[in-house]
């Protein structure tokens, strides 16, 4: 299929260009934040954005699918699910070390995706939804009411992959190799086939495109990556039950990719960072803080197509440029 | 075997009402409406609010009374619900081929922690409004159940009916054949599109006000009705009326026959295997028009 | 020289409708072969089934000597064989460049242009097309006729030997018909194949020599196109449904 080359000297001269341009410069400063945050010492602050950083590499696993695909997906908590529950087993029942079980519980995760991508294959809109939905939810009670794995209760008492700040840096790190890949495929030829395929799959179909095997592979790269932030939420928690299948899961992953704006992969951690920090700000609020969420979520949905992501940036930086006079 | 015929008949007289309205507003504006199984929850609990309230009052003792207005509370608070929600959500973002299905997941989820917010997360129980067992066949089962069967068969007759003959059921066809050609010969579509959806949340609203007594209602109930609402139509075939009440009436004795046959704790997953079965053989569902290109 | 496709018995029904009825003719390497008829004669239908996007209830397509009858449209493009589409269509978000790029990553773009040469190969072929300058441009603003262009261009990306055009000129103006007939005339002399339907026999007059004429989903005359604008059955066929050709 597609190869990436890679011509490093260009690559850097176009980096100095990027990391000098307004969003590079935001992006870099938002890094370089992000990064401080465990020298806070303060280690509620870090779960939670350790659980901001999963959850954004789930989300943009759906974006990338959904997004520039076009193949919406209620069942994303498939994979995330399967992933997590490989994982865990084989960090438990095996004892392997936590980087080789997610290997395996990805691997598994990319397993899945060709078996519901397949027959999904000729399911388009709400058809491709409600397909993908009953997937997960016949996951989630075959788990349920199986006596595998842990039945009900699901396997827990993993043991931890390290201290928290130790943890940060590993998830930081998994994150922003996930989104650099996501967002190289997207710009990449590969990426503008899929787009084709999401605007005009007839069309795709005329220009001599086998919209099947892109289809897959999109079901892959994205099964792939949602299998990558499945397995890190597991060990994060260091525990696992039959909830991960949830619909809510699902929804979890779109909800956030809106939020931050579809077809980004950068609005993702926008996305993902918001809803994570709100409903933990929320927290104290007790039964009014989901309320109050669930009523800002209708006003961003409603009121920003794009999300929040760019309009945000694009105001940032008329202020910016405002200030410095131009 | 009496068994399967009456719970059957029971369980798709309760798909019918709350399929028709979800395949109706998908088939005449294409909306997916993930707000649906939340319209039932916030009727049930309307109601169940209504009932507290009142009952409260010294004077007001005759359930049946009670009840009925607690019904048209509900089903009038859905109908304007559903009305407000077109209005607000569903039209503005009809353009974006994904807006309306995250703002509707976002009402669904709304109601969801509306109804914690207000009441609490416990099980409530409505007291069914017609007391006692019935015994059909040999088999015998609250009274409640049968005029759950009775009022589905009335209104579906009736929004049938609407649909077919009336002016206004006339627009909303010559929308769902054609929204642009109806548009141009000065159907007001917007308004179409709104009957349509108040008409499905009087539907929904109505399963909620004579299957949710006899029964427990808590704040997670919703999701689970959306699900029969969604399989059902995709099983009887999206947009088509017929098919969403034959549809209706073929899940519901499918459900029951595995219940009986296989064990109760595979209802969950047999429906959904049907679906993904009837998805992958058949996917315009059972009388479904085949998309053209 | 010799045939490029051969079409035999081929036919198609819509439920009662027999949408293409026992169909058989053959086209020339190298020709430009027009297909005329009224609304609804089965021009659409007949392009359909000879790229692979409906399936025929009998007969065979062959390309190139090669059976292509019931293979997938990508599958027959990378033969070769591209089409354009008499509705136009687009990749929305993506920009002119991109949406002949598309084209271009197909296996026969890519074996033509080669992987590097993707850009520059989808550049020329929009410069061909006159949309050049409207590059970086998504398709949703751009005007009707280069729209056309645009379809042109997307099937020139997969460089083919064979293109099915649609009604290329339909709600075109006058002279930006003009630049597409200049467009076709230039691909013929590069040696590509052509047949295109029109229902307006005019449009083809100038360009093609030959043209074949459909009514009811039946052939119902075939000849230079001055002899088939005076065949009786023809005019019958255009009267009947009250509409003028010539
Ligand atoms: N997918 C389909 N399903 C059912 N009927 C169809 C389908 N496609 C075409 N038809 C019918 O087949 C007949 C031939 O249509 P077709 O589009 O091939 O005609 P045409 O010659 O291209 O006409 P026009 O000049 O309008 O483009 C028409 O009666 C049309 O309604
Ligand atoms: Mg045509």
């Amino acid at each position: 299929m597609m190869k990436l080359q890679f011509d490093w000297r260009s690559r850097l001269s176009r980096f100095r260009v990027w990391a000098l341009s307004f969003r590079g410069g935001i992006t870099l400063l938002c890094l370089v934040g992000l990064l401080l945050v465990p020298l806070t010492g303060r280690e509620y602050l870090a779960r939670i954005v350790i659980t901001a950083m999963i959850l954004t590499i789930f989300a943009a696993s759906w974006d990338l699918l959904a997004g520039f695909a076009g193949q919406v997906s209620f069942g994303h908590a498939a994979f995330f699910g399967i992933s997590g529950y490989v994982t865990a087993a084989f960090v438990k029942f095996v004892g392997a070390p936590w980087f080789l079980a997610i290997f395996i519980g990805t691997g598994w995760a990319v397993v899945f995706s060709l078996l519901i991508g397949i027959p999904c294959l000729r399911l388009k809109g709400p058809y491709l939804a409600l397909g993908t939905l009953a997937f997960a939810l016949i996951l989630y009670n075959l788990f349920l009411t199986g006596t595998w794995l842990g039945g009900t209760e699901g396997i827990s008492a993993l043991p931890n992959i390290g201290s928290v700040f130790v943890e940060f840096y590993i998830m930081a790190a998994f994150m922003v190799a996930s989104l650099i890949i996501m967002r190289a495929i997207v710009d990449s030829r590969l990426g503008t086939i899929l787009k084709a395929i999401r605007d005009d799959e007839v069309g795709a179909d005329a220009a001599g495109i086998n919209t099947t095997v892109y289809k897959l592979v999109a079901f892959m790269v994205s099964g792939l990556f949602a299998g990558i932030s499945g397995a890190l939420f597991v060990l994060d928690i260091t525990a696992v039950n039959p909830a991960v299948y949830q619909p809510l899961y699902s929804f979890y992953a779109i909800i956030m990719a809106s939020i931050g704006g579809i077809a980004t992969i950068y609005g993702s951690i926008v996305g993902s960072f918001l809803f994570t920090l709100l409903s933990e700000f929320l927290r104290p609020l007790a039964a009014a803080s989901l309320l109050i969420f669930a009523t800002l979520l209708i006003l961003i949905i409603r009121f920003s197509e794009e999300g929040v992501m760019n309009p945000f940036l694009e105001h940032v930086r008329d202020l910016w440029d405002k200030i410095r006079g131009r | 075997m009496e068994e399967i015929l009456i719970f059957g008949t029971i369980q798709g007289a309760l798909l019918a009402l709350l399929a028709l309205g979800f395949s109706l507003v998908y088939g005449v504006g294409g909306l997916l409406n993930l707000a649906h199984g939340a319209f039932f929850l916030i009727t049930a609990y309307i109601v169940y609010w209504t009932i507290h309230l009142l009952t409260s009052i010294p004077g007001l003792s005759y359930y049946p009374l009670v009840f009925g207005i607690a019904a048209v509370v509900g089903l009038s608070s859905v109908v304007t619900i559903g009305a407000v929600t077109y209005l607000g959500l569903m039209k503005p973002l009809q353009k974006s081929h994904i807006g309306v299905v995250l703002v509707t997941f976002a009402m669904a989820f709304f109601f969801e922690q509306f109804v914690k917010f207000v009441g609490d997360p416990k099980t409530h129980y409505i007291v069914p409004v017609v007391p006692g067992t019935v015994t059909l066949l040999g088999i015998t089962f609250p009274a409640q159940l049968l005029a759950l069967v009775f009022g589905s068969v009335i209104l579906v007759t009736l929004v049938t009916l609407f649909i077919s003959k009336s002016t206004i059921g006339k627009s909303i066809r010559a929308v769902s054949q054609d929204p642009e050609a109806a548009e141009l010969v000065g159907i007001n579509t917007d308004m179409v599109m709104m009957t349509s959806v108040m008409i499905s949340a009087l539907l929904v609203g109505f399963a909620a006000v004579l299957y949710a007594p006899g029964n427990y209602i808590a704040p997670r109930i919703g999701w689970g009705y959306l699900l029969l609402a969604f399989s059902v139509t995709i099983f009887g075939g999206m947009g088509s009326i017929p098919g969403s009440i034959l549809g209706a009436y073929v899940m519901g004795y499918a459900t029951t026959l595995t219940d009986y046959l296989i064990s109760p704790s595979f209802s969950q997953i047999v429906p959904l295997i049907v679906i993904l079965v009837m998805l992958l053989v058949r996917p315009q569902g059972l009388l479904g028009k085949k998309r053209l290109q | 020289m010799g045939l490029i496709l051969e079409v035999k018995n081929l036919t198609k029904k819509f439920g009662g409708l027999t949408a293409v009825n026992d169909v058989n003719f053959e086209v020339h390497r190298g020709e430009i072969l027009g297909l005329i008829g009224p609304n609804g004669a089965g021009k659409t239908t007949l392009f359909q089934l000879i790229s692979g996007f409906e399936k025929p209830n009998s007969g065979s397509v062959r390309f190139n000597g090669v059976d292509i009858t019931g293979k997938r449209p990508y599958q027959i493009v990378n033969l070769g064989l591209a089409r354009t589409f008499q509705l136009v269509r687009s990749f929305r978000f993506l920009s002119l460049l991109d949406n002949i790029s598309v084209a271009c990553l197909s296996p026969r773009g890519r074996e033509a242009f080669g992987e590097v040469g993707i850009d520059a190969a989808a550049s020329s072929i929009l410069a061909s097309v006159g949309l050049v300058d409207k590059a970086r441009l998504p398709p949703v603003i751009l005007p009707h006729g280069d729209l056309r262009k645009l379809e042109i261009g997307k099937a020139l990306g997969t460089n083919p030997e064979f293109l099915l055009l649609d009604e290329p000129f339909s709600g075109l103006a006058h002279e930006e018909s003009a630049g597409i007939t200049r467009l076709i005339e230039q691909l013929h002399e590069e040696g590509v194949t052509v047949f295109m339907t029109g229902h307006v026999l005019r449009e083809l007059m100038t360009l093609v020599p030959r043209v074949i004429a459909m009514h009811q989903g039946r052939l119902i005359a075939e000849g230079p196109p001055k002899e088939v604008a005076s065949n009786k059955i023809v005019l019958e066929a255009y009267l009947g449904r009250g509409e003028g050709f010539a």
